[in-house]
């Protein structure tokens, strides 16, 4: 008891702070299909859930490449809305029982006066100088040759987003490359 | 006298990128770029004409596919 509290009183002395990497407070969401995927974050999102699509961490194989990653302390009511909406995870997770953290879902590559994201298995490409799309390509999804005749030539700012154009998971992996460029060029 | 742009071997979207640079560089004129894949071959033509460069030939040689662009 003594040594508990002598380490403490050093703690408060020199200023440490108990550290949490938020691993913790974190849950992620594994699905058999990316079209869940979709599904649910829509769900989540629109009843004000606080969630992300991100690359399942290595230790954790899935049949699909995105999970979503939720607060721990919602599990329940976000159990209850999926199961309400008949979207049922494979799996639900604490982060903390995982090894490695869920990946970044983008790929950035600056080729100098360009610079492309990728997103899982869609990239887009713009110029920096205009922020004008010059490329848009991946996937196998048969939208993908509109997405891009609708986007390429267009400024990043104007081109209308992929998911109001693109309906399948093409186009919903462009959407999230294309959000991660405005993100990079806010306008 | 065509400027050529040779494009094989390089992963998308270096293909598209060879070709915007050398578009950047000349208001007008004829390109040739060679590629080797049908995906290459879309994406440029289809940036080409987003900058108001037509494509007035295309050919194939073996696996190899020449567009001939012109503004």
């Amino acid at each position: 008891m003594f040594w508990k509290k002598l380490a403490a009183m050093a703690g408060n002395v020199v200023g440490a702070k108990h550290k949490t990497d938020g691993r913790s407070e974190k849950g992620i969401l594994v699905f058999h299909h990316t079209s869940e995927v979709i599904r649910a974050e829509s769900l989540l999102k629109e009843a004000g859930y606080t969630v992300s699509v991100k690359g399942p961490p290595p230790d954790l194989r899935t049949g699909c490449d995105l999970v979503i990653e939720f607060p721990l302390v919602s599990q329940l009511k976000i159990a209850e809305l999926l199961a309400g909406a008949r979207i049922t995870p494979l799996k639900i997770l604490p982060l903390q029982d995982l090894l490695l953290e869920p990946v970044g879902l983008f790929h950035t590559k600056d080729f100098g006066d360009y610079v492309m994201v990728r997103a899982a298995n869609m990239k887009i490409t713009i110029d920096k100088n205009d922020l004008r799309i010059v490329n848009v390509s991946g996937g196998g999804c048969p939208d993908v040759p509109f997405l891009a005749e609708s986007l390429v030539g267009k400024s990043l700012h104007e081109a209308p987003p992929p998911r109001s154009i693109g309906h399948t998971l093409c186009g919903y992996a462009l959407q999230l490359a294309y959000e991660e460029l405005l993100r990079r060029c806010p306008g | 006298m065509s400027e050529i742009v040779d494009a094989r071997g390089l992963s998308c979207p270096q293909p598209v990128l060879l070709v915007m640079s050398k578009i950047q560089k000349k208001a007008s004129g004829e390109i040739e770029v060679i590629v080797d894949n049908e995906v290459s071959r879309e994406n440029i033509s289809r940036a080409a004409r987003a900058k108001g460069w037509e494509v007035r030939e295309e050919r194939r040689e073996g696996e190899d596919r020449h567009l001939i662009l012109v503004r």
